[in-house]
């Protein structure tokens, strides 16, 4: 069929009866408000071109439109001429991309939730590795090509970026909140996991009297040595107004100068990672007594240094690691709605929990935590009520601030 | 001579298709992302008032230009004595030298970062052979501080630094030396009265040349500095992706681009740049 032909059908044929366009684009003008007519314009145009070619790259798969015309529609939608494999195009209507941080995570991810997720509905899932800071997500919705459907991002990101409306809402008809810690299901994300921020010291350097939270871990004289924080301010924060003596509950919101105070006061003595594998290097290589730590990579160092090195979950800043879909998602809401469902159900949890050392955010996972796990897991009954919180929402407020103010401390 | 130039030159038709490449593809993006920083948050100077306002703005500059000060003299006297000695080697041995050069430049930073991790450790080489050999009783710190930033920003600059160098260099007459020595001059006096003074040139654009690629270092600072040592490049990225403040990353790469620009003209008023990057000088 030539292009001519093919789009006049495809084009009644949408007009006639598309029930999912109508609905996007009345999900558009609600929060639409503060943009434009013309933005708007545009914006529906794009929708639409987008929806041509991947209408035009399922025609073209199964030979009703020939390539010519295929690449021409390409062209027109303007789809980046290089991902034009045919493949491309067509495979995001039927597929869930996960954006996440790449390693272990995407075999994790892809026996945890894709398997299940793929029985259930036929969709695959195929990952992009690349990492969704909170800037790449933004850009790839203000440019118009979404290419991810779902992020493993943090709770603060599905604050922030839904506030500028960049995020779907997620629908609680297909999510169920019961299945959700508290405080985790908000308007424009889904807390999945839960990880932390706690430290580990050199049982040879203080293995008689070890220390007990983030008071002795400030505290270079009673044990000295080196020092080790998360260089992007996320639990370096909290970590030193807990040992400057703010109450665990009165940690937030967060008196940022108190905090960088506290830090300066062991500036010579420290350190900044911003990798896992950094901070690791940091303790293991003996670069730093006591070092900060994603509990899941301690559990490791643990294990593989047979109990050299300890961790103290006393005091861990607990992070809700969130699920946020970007707006304009290719695979369509509903779909992913499913997907972020299927990774709350307990088998998922438990075997994310395995697999990446990532908690359960479902309650009713909780109590499942295996024994070997309990120490290491945010939500296990003996660390829940140690650890301290993360409030996404002051970070999405002041997180900005907070770690411009702490890099000019450290620097 | 003069009614030539003034006319359209045909060949510029032949050049067009190239331009035209850059300007649509990498000076229209680039335009419209430097827009960003007068207006994001919203439209005015605010981002560029913050240079004067924000330690941090300004440390970081400081910083930044400093570090880069440090590296271009570094790795322009070692690059030197590298060039000298490139010169005047044998000529299999001098392609050999070139040959590690090129295989050298070729290795990514991220590859050279990570090896000046294992080399500067604090269980790493240098520190262990110290160790060894009892110089020392505790480990230095070579790294995760400047003195390691500047390390790996040296190392890799250095062939950077020989090549303009060597260029120079194998342009000078050799019979001017020899004329030198044959008059009377010690070695010591041929060098630096005869031969330092001719690479000048060299000199220039080999420190023009680090000195610019220097100042966007990202990975070296990144992973040698330990966290302490930002340089614009990384705190660029980190307002892009992290704390999302475009227009305070858009108005530092502005300033970046500026001073790049503005380091070049300066150096043009002294001498040709298309001398300076290997054309032919009229």
């Amino acid at each position: 069929m030539t292009l001519r032909s093919w789009s006049r059908a495809v084009t009644a044929k949408k007009r006639a009866q598309d029930p999912h366009e109508t609905g996007r684009s009345a999900r558009n003008n609600e929060r639409g408000e503060g943009r434009s007519k013309m933005e708007e314009v545009t914006m529906k145009d794009k929708a639409f071109l987008n929806d041509l070619a991947r209408e035009g790259a399922i025609a073209f798969k199964s030979g009703r439109l020939d390539r010519r015309s295929f690449l021409m529609l390409c062209g027109l939608a303007g789809v980046a001429t290089l991902a034009v494999k045919a493949g491309d195009a067509e495979a995001a209507a039927n597929e869930i991309v996960m954006w996440n941080w790449g390693g272990e995570s995407e075999k994790c991810h892809g026996d945890a939730i894709g398997k299940p997720f793929t029985a259930a509905t036929g969709l695959p899932l195929k990952f992009d590795t690349s990492g969704p800071l909170q800037g790449k997500i933004k850009e790839m919705v203000d440019s118009g090509k979404v290419t991810a459907d779902v992020c493993d991002a943090d709770g603060f990101d599905a604050i922030a970026l839904g506030k500028s409306g960049h995020l779907e809402a997620i629908d609680y008809n297909i999510v169920n909140k019961a299945q959700i810690k508290e405080g985790s299901a908000w308007e424009f994300g889904v807390g999945v996991i839960y990880y932390g921020y706690a430290f580990m010291y050199d049982t040879k350097a203080f293995g008689d009297n070890p220390p007990k939270g983030w008071a002795d871990f400030y505290d270079t004289a009673k044990f000295p040595g080196k020092r080790s924080l998360y260089k992007w301010a996320n639990g370096s924060i909290e970590s030193a107004l807990v040992a400057d003596g703010v109450p665990k509950d009165k940690v937030y919101p967060c008196d940022v100068p108190r905090a960088i105070a506290k830090i300066k006061t062991i500036k010579g003595d420290s350190l900044y990672w911003g990798s896992g594998s950094e901070a690791h290097d940091m303790i293991v290589n003996g670069e730093v007594a006591m070092g900060m730590i994603w509990q899941n990579r301690g559990k490791t160092i643990e294990e593989r240094t047979n109990g050299r090195y300890k961790m103290v979950m006393n005091e861990a800043i607990a992070m809700p690691g969130a699920y946020i879909v970007p707006r304009g998602n290719p695979a369509g809401r509903d779909n992913v709605m499913k997907f972020i469902q299927q990774a709350l159900q307990v088998d998922s949890q438990l075997m994310i929990l395995d697999c990446l050392g990532m908690t359960p955010s479902n309650p009713e996972a909780f109590a499942k935590i295996p024994e070997a796990m309990q120490p290491y897991a945010i939500n296990s009954a003996q660390n829940i009520d140690k650890v301290i919180f993360n409030d996404p929402v002051w970070w999405a407020d002041n997180g900005g601030d907070a770690v411009n103010a702490f890099l000019e401390a450290i620097g | 001579m003069a009614t030539r130039t003034s006319r359209f030159n045909p060949y510029w038709l032949l050049v067009a298709p190239a331009v035209l490449l850059v300007l649509a593809l990498y000076v229209a993006p680039i335009v419209n992302v430097l827009l960003l920083s007068v207006t994001d948050p919203k439209p005015g100077l605010g981002n560029y008032a913050k240079i004067f306002e924000s330690d941090t703005v300004a440390n970081l500059i400081w910083r930044t230009i400093r570090l880069c000060l440090i590296t271009t003299v570094a790795a322009v006297t070692l690059g030197y004595v590298v060039s000298y000695a490139m010169l005047h080697a044998l000529s299999g041995v001098r392609r050999r030298m070139m040959s590690i050069l090129l295989i050298s430049f070729w290795i990514s930073v991220l590859v050279r970062s990570f090896a000046w991790l294992m080399l500067l450790g604090h269980n790493g080489l240098v520190n262990g052979a110290l160790l060894s050999l009892g110089i020392i009783s505790e480990p230095l710190p070579l790294m995760r501080n400047e003195l390691g930033v500047l390390i790996g920003m040296t190392e890799y600059m250095i062939p950077y630094a020989i090549l303009p160098l060597l260029a120079n260099m194998q342009g000078i007459d050799p019979r001017v030396t020899s004329a030198s020595r044959s008059l009377g001059a010690s070695s010591a006096q041929t060098f630096f009265r005869v031969f330092l003074p001719l690479t000048k040139p060299g000199i220039i654009a080999a420190s023009l040349l680090v000195f610019i690629s220097s100042l966007g270092f990202y990975v070296t600072p990144a992973i040698l500095g330990g966290g302490k040592v930002q340089m614009i490049a990384e705190y660029i990225s980190v307002q892009l992706l992290v704390t999302v403040r475009w227009g305070v990353a858009a108005m530092l790469a502005t300033l970046m681009i500026a001073s790049v620009l503005a380091l070049m003209y300066v150096l043009n008023r002294f001498m040709k740049l298309s001398v300076v990057f290997g054309g032919v000088a009229r």
